[in-house]
């Protein structure tokens, strides 16, 4: 009975946070509409129905749902308090995401031999940054949008998830004994250092999709996660000092010949230089996050709507500005615990498949968060990346979901073998 | 009062945040401590050892498991010893002491006991110290402690 309490407990705080936010939405904006109640009330019900299934079902790891479901609280809540609009169709894709999340959790767990799709994944990858720089187009810089009847998407969402898979899958499968006759490469390939030669490969293709179509951000996302795993599971030295070099080369290329990028680093250098144009945006953000000081302005006593983009990417600035710094350690600490739960689960899984698998998501969120939060406080170059969970976007919420569905489906098939005990 | 109330509601729902983040954290201090507490195998008067790689199997086992008087060993719940392998039955064997020996039966299982190389059948045996049980795709080394 004593261990029910701390189910009990962080649901309720859930309950209250949706109740505090609708509440000052009303009073500061004077918006008292049927309209936010009943999105909110939406809201709660998914979380509820999820949670429940998760409860009563044995379907692992329970945190990973509630940390989520309070990350997009307090996102739906920011959204709703910037743009009904926006807000709505969050909540809408956050039950999505949600159920997808469910799906994609039993579905992993029932379905074997997910470390033997190595080249389904990589074929899928490329198939999709092909679609994307044929029939794509640009939105915010990056020519990384794929419109599909009527939904538009990112496909470097999709693929950073089969890019871990693809990493995961090539470092952890079985070395096979060459036979006679085999092909040449295929020999190799059963070595460790063609294993980390494939590794490189693909990571290298895929970085080369994401710098013609100018997603920096996702770019040097998909770098770390590749280096991570290289540092994981390549155990040799030479190959990282390599990708040190070539990271540096590329970048000092980037730095000196591309404008894209050195508009980044110029703003990034100083943002008060050209503050009405080139620094507009980085140096609204400041002042936002400058203005909310340790405490916050208050939700829907601020004054975000200068800075641009700030329903998607900036949208950690205007949770500082108006719940303070504090607000923000707050959204920092959700991540924190997200990513040590997926390494966790990562620890205590037996299939080497699934921990490289599980490492490679924890990998992810925990620099997707870095990037765009160290972005938009101007302690890195700002590249355009999404917040999981709380920037309002379709693509990227439903995707990271996918992701932790898998680590949800990872973290059961564990638990059930605990069960068996 | 109409500027101070939304403030107070402001802090109400960072502190909010803060407490979910907190019980969010103890639970899973809990469930680490009473992860590393399993661990703990005081010495009881006999235990069994496991003799497989742990790396060669896919469901948990622990690395020794504690004799009391009478111990169940199989899949189900009935047992004292529960192991999630395949080629165990339900209840397997059963491992018990009577006047300071250990001795091992079989419970009807449908892949046998086998004592050191050769199945006990239906006997009850008597268990020494170093004797090699065989059930399912795991080999136990039966260990009694002086």
């Amino acid at each position: 009975m004593k261990n029910d309490n701390y189910i009990v407990r962080p649901l309720i705080c859930i309950l209250l946070v949706v109740l505090l936010g609708g509440v000052l939405i009303s009073i500061n904006m004077g918006k008292v509409n049927s309209d936010t109640a009943m999105l909110l009330g939406g809201m709660c019900l998914t979380l509820a129905v999820v949670y429940a299934l998760l409860r009563f079902f044995p379907l692992g790891d329970h945190y990973i749902f509630m940390i989520t479901a309070m990350l997009g609280v307090i996102g739906v809540i920011m959204l709703l308090r910037l743009q009904t609009g926006h807000g709505q169709k969050q909540v809408i894709w956050f039950s999505v995401g949600a159920g997808l999340f469910l799906v994609t959790s039993l579905v992993y767990r029932f379905v074997k031999h997910w470390n033997k799709l190595n080249k389904l994944y990589v074929i899928g990858g490329v198939v999709l940054f092909l679609a994307t720089a044929l029939f794509g187009y640009s939105s915010g810089g990056a020519k990384s949008w794929l419109r599909l009847g009527g939904f538009s998407f990112q496909p470097s969402e999709l693929v950073k998830i089969l890019f871990i898979l693809t990493l995961a899958g090539v470092f952890t499968n079985e070395y096979k004994k060459p036979k006679e006759g085999d092909l040449r490469i295929k020999a190799f390939y059963n070595t460790k250092l063609g294993r980390n030669c494939a590794a490189t490969v693909v990571a290298y293709v895929f970085l080369l999709f994401l710098l013609l179509q100018r997603d920096w951000g996702t770019a040097v996302l998909f770098f770390a996660i590749y280096i991570a795993f290289m540092a994981v599971y390549g155990e040799d030295k030479r190959f990282l000092l390599l990708n040190g070099v070539a990271a540096i080369l590329v970048s000092i290329v980037g730095v000196s010949f591309m404008s894209h990028i050195q508009i980044r680093v110029e703003t990034w250098l100083r943002p008060f230089h050209d503050v009405s144009n080139k620094g507009y945006q980085i140096t609204q953000s400041l002042f936002a996050i400058g203005e909310g000081g340790f405490t916050g302005r208050g939700i829907g006593a601020g004054s975000p709507y200068y800075i641009p983009e700030v329903h998607s990417d900036f949208i950690f600035s205007a949770i500082c500005e108006e719940t303070g710094i504090l607000g923000g350690l707050a959204v920092i600490m959700l991540y924190f615990v997200l990513v040590y739960r997926a390494f966790k689960i990562s620890l205590s899984t037996n299939n080497d498949f699934n921990k490289a698998v599980a490492m490679g998501i924890g990998v992810m969120i925990g620099v997707q968060t870095f990037i765009i939060i160290g972005g938009v406080i101007k302690f890195i170059p700002l590249t355009g990346i999404t917040l999981p969970f709380v920037s309002y976007g379709g693509s990227s919420m439903v995707t990271t979901f996918l992701a932790l569905g898998i680590l949800q489906g990872i973290s059961a098939r564990r638990r059930e073998i605990e069960d068996e005990i | 009062m109409q500027e101070i109330l939304p403030k107070i509601l402001t802090y109400l729902f960072v502190i909010v945040v803060y407490a979910f983040i907190y019980t969010i954290i103890r639970m899973i201090f809990l469930d680490i401590r009473t992860m590393s507490r399993k661990k703990n195998i005081t010495q009881a008067e006999g235990y069994i050892k496991l003799m497989n790689l742990k790396t060669d199997i896919d469901f948990a086992v622990n690395e020794s498991y504690e004799l009391e008087k009478d111990n169940l060993i199989g899949r189900s719940g009935k047992c004292r010893i529960r192991i999630g392998d395949r080629a165990l039955s339900g209840v397997h064997c059963r491992i018990f002491k009577a006047e300071e020996t250990f001795f091992i039966e079989d419970m009807g299982s449908a892949n046998g006991t086998l004592l050191n190389g050769e199945s006990i059948a239906d006997e009850v045996v008597e268990l020494i110290d170093g004797d090699k049980i065989s059930i399912g795709s795991l080999m136990f080394m039966f260990v009694k402690s002086e």
